[in-house]
């Protein structure tokens, strides 16, 4: 029971990182990124292929976060000329662009079939519960670490400028800082979140395959901070938490709703989702934990 | 606002109640055998996963029926995979420590199987799986031995795609496969044996999937002149490029999988498309007796006949043989159990084809379980070897000629 429950736990922290990253750009900058996953995605093979050919994790996840990193550079040159829509269908190109790499380079990665036996966290304690509350505590720590800096950018001069690129670009320009800059800056960071997200999550599940890369987990962390409220740190957990608490609970509320069969159960998760993902755009549009100061 | 976060709090303290109150719903349940149902209801295995569900249900109540298995009724927990290794593993994870079942039957596709292995294989208990991919056999997926795949390997299918190629006396064949673990599984298990026998691939290409025109790939193949095409698919695609080949007018026949050239895609193309298509799946067994009542069960269950869903024939089939073993072993300790599979399943020993007659005769002696989607005899690696039909498509029926043994 306490292991599934951490299992539950760890899955939550892991979209808490692509969450924190969404929010920062969507929050504060204003890029509407539909291909997060692609970040992900990145820095799980990374470190998964690294781990495998022997390299330490601790520098494995390193280069997982500045692969995803630097993979984000020239999507935030793309970002200069194109905003708001374009801008995330470029995304969306890129993380599928990344998916059927993966696919198609089959010398690195093995292809459809996926990269098996990818080493775990904490491999030196028992596995079960202990390796798994090992996990669970570094990636707390990691996500604290994330959400104090995320909080620390946003309440410094460069967040006032991020925050101003979203508000009013041409205003800032007028005043003389370079947006450009900027925009990179917050894409690389959170990409490198993605990365590390990535990386924890090869390394948990031991098994990554294409298939688990594809734009819903995006849109699930997109759910999460629309649900959550954008831009806030406090936001992107509670949404997090809420999302994961729903479709997890979900398979209990099974075993007590009688007459309500597996195939039911799916579409009616999905629908229930749906539905409020239009009430909180109609009744709530800052989420649950939005700034209800402004508008 | 503060309206709000209460209410969010109560409904947050509601759900983390949720687990404690299944707790004690399920401490009811003592004395029983549980094994958790892991199937892909929803996604892409969604055609096929209710039914598969629904027989495992079946074939426990069957063993129920017969008065369970070492004296333990037999108690089963379902769960999606959503064919998904993400919501797989949380899935498992679910039935393995909150359920805890002692086995977990029926994954589906490949890349749910490996990524749930690791999971079962940590836990000690077996994993039942349907799935193509050759990885699962050895270690580290199958390390333990506790892996037992019901389904041919994808290189087995390949294997009988040559053998039927060879006796249809093609010489030029040429391969298209859906780009995921078990297309290319089965275009490559084709080539490796069609070169085995001296033969040559004119052309062979890998399509990706979800695409609404396959028409260049298809050019590229057919500007080889190949005689027959062998595929590596599935039904959407598949009804996609023969509709395209159709209209080009090139002759060209075609070897495909029994999961994509099924009724559906006759429905989908009409009679004169699909006229001549060799369609190759493992055979469900189907004049034994197994099969007849698992033909029954499914009928009751999803109104439809048994013949629809071969995997469904493989989940009654996992039932059934672990449920043997267990009596076999006369204790539920999975260990033991394990060490009875190969015991029950493969020849040596009295045919049975049901639980209820296999717990008679283990009263007397050794018994060979003879099943329904196949008369499943492992390996050393928990595979079995079915036998492959080939059918062709005449007049829009799907009629069987022959059966191809490997």
């Amino acid at each position: 029971m306490l292991s599934y429950l951490l299992a539950i736990v760890i899955i939550t922290l892991i979209y808490l990182l692509l969450s924190f990253g969404l929010s920062l750009q969507y929050g504060s900058v204003g890029l509407i990124n539909f291909g997060h996953v692609g970040f992900f995605a990145i820095g799980a093979y990374t470190s998964a292929l690294l781990a495998l050919s022997g390299v330490p994790l601790l520098a494995s996840f390193c280069a997982a976060a500045i692969a995803a990193g630097l993979a984000a550079w020239p999507i935030g040159l793309i970002s200069l000329r194109l905003r708001d829509d374009y801008f995330a269908i470029v995304t969306l190109g890129f993380s599928e662009t990344v998916r059927i790499i993966i696919v198609s380079e089959k010398w690195l990665t093995n292809g459809v079939q996926g990269v098996p036996g990818i080493p775990r966290l904490f491999s030196s304690l028992p596995v079960g519960f202990e390796a798994q509350l090992a996990t669970a505590a570094l990636l707390l720590l990691v996500c604290a670490a994330a959400a104090f800096t995320i909080w620390r950018i946003i309440n410094s001069p460069f967040g006032r400028v991020i925050q101003a690129i979203r508000d009013n670009e041409d205003a800032l320009k007028a005043l003389g800082k370079d947006p450009a800059r900027f925009k990179i800056q917050v894409l690389m960071l959170s990409a490198a979140l993605a990365g590390i997200a990535g990386a924890f999550y090869a390394h948990y599940i031991t098994f990554i395959i294409p298939e688990q890369f594809v734009p819903l987990v995006t849109f699930y962390v997109w759910m999460a901070i629309i649900i959550g409220g954008v831009g806030r740190i406090s936001g992107a957990i509670v949404g997090t938490v809420l999302l994961m608490t729903f479709l997890e609970g979900s398979r209990f509320m099974r075993d007590f709703i009688p007459g309500v069969s597996e195939v039911e159960m799916a579409s009616l998760r999905i629908g229930v989702i749906g539905l409020l993902l239009v009430l909180f755009t109609l009744y709530r549009p800052q989420g649950l934990m939005g700034d209800y100061t402004k508008r | 606002m503060n309206r709000t976060r209460r209410e969010f709090l109560a409904g947050t303290a509601g759900a983390m109640a949720l687990p404690l109150l299944s707790g004690s719903v399920f401490a009811q349940s003592e004395g029983t055998l549980r094994i958790g149902a892991l199937n892909p209801v929803t996604g892409a295995g969604g055609p096929y996963g209710e039914g598969m569900q629904k027989m495992i249900l079946a074939a426990a109540e069957a063993v129920n029926a017969a008065g369970g298995a070492a004296g333990q009724k037999i108690e089963i927990f379902a769960e999606d995979t959503q064919t998904d290794p993400q919501a797989a593993v949380l899935a498992a994870k679910k039935l393995i420590e909150v359920n805890e079942v002692r086995a977990l039957l029926g994954t589906w596709s490949s890349g749910i199987s490996l990524a749930v292995v690791p999971l079962t294989n940590d836990a000690g208990i077996m994993l039942m799986n349907t799935s193509g991919a050759p990885a699962l056999s050895v270690p580290p997926a199958n390390e333990k031995g506790l892996s037992y795949r019901f389904q041919a390997t994808n290189d087995r299918f390949g294997r009988a795609f040559a053998e039927i190629a060879e006796k249809e006396g093609f010489k030029r064949p040429a391969t298209m496969a859906f780009n995921n673990a078990s297309g290319i599984g089965n275009t490559e298990g084709f080539k490796k044996a069609w070169e085995a026998k001296g033969g040559e691939i004119v052309s062979s290409v890998v399509y990706e999937p979800k695409q609404t025109s396959y028409r260049s790939e298809l050019m590229q193949i057919l500007a080889a002149q190949p005689d027959v095409i062998v595929m590596g698919s599935y039904v959407g695609d598949t009804t996609i490029i023969l509709r395209e080949w159709y209209q080009t007018g090139q002759p060209a026949k075609w070897i495909i999988p029994g999961w994509a050239a099924n009724s559906d895609l006759v429905a989908a193309l009409g009679p004169d498309v699909v006229e001549g298509i060799i369609s190759v799946d493992s055979v469900s067994n189907e004049e034994a007796e197994a099969y007849a009542e698992y033909d029954k069960a499914y009928q009751a269950a999803m109104g439809k006949p048994g013949s629809d869903n071969v995997y469904a024939a493989m989940t009654w089939d996992m039932m059934t043989v672990l449920a043997l073993a267990v009596e076999a072993a006369g204790t539920t300790d999975m260990a033991k159990v394990n060490e009875k599979m190969h015991e029950v399943a493969n020849p040596d020993g009295t045919k049975v084809s049901s639980f209820a007659e296999g717990k008679n005769a283990l009263k007397t002696g050794s018994i060979n379980y003879e099943g329904a989607s196949s008369v499943p005899d492992f390996d050393e690696h928990g595979d079995v070897t079915p036998d492959f039909a080939a059918s062709f498509v005449e007049d829009g029926k799907i009629n069987r000629r022959y059966i191809v043994k490997i």
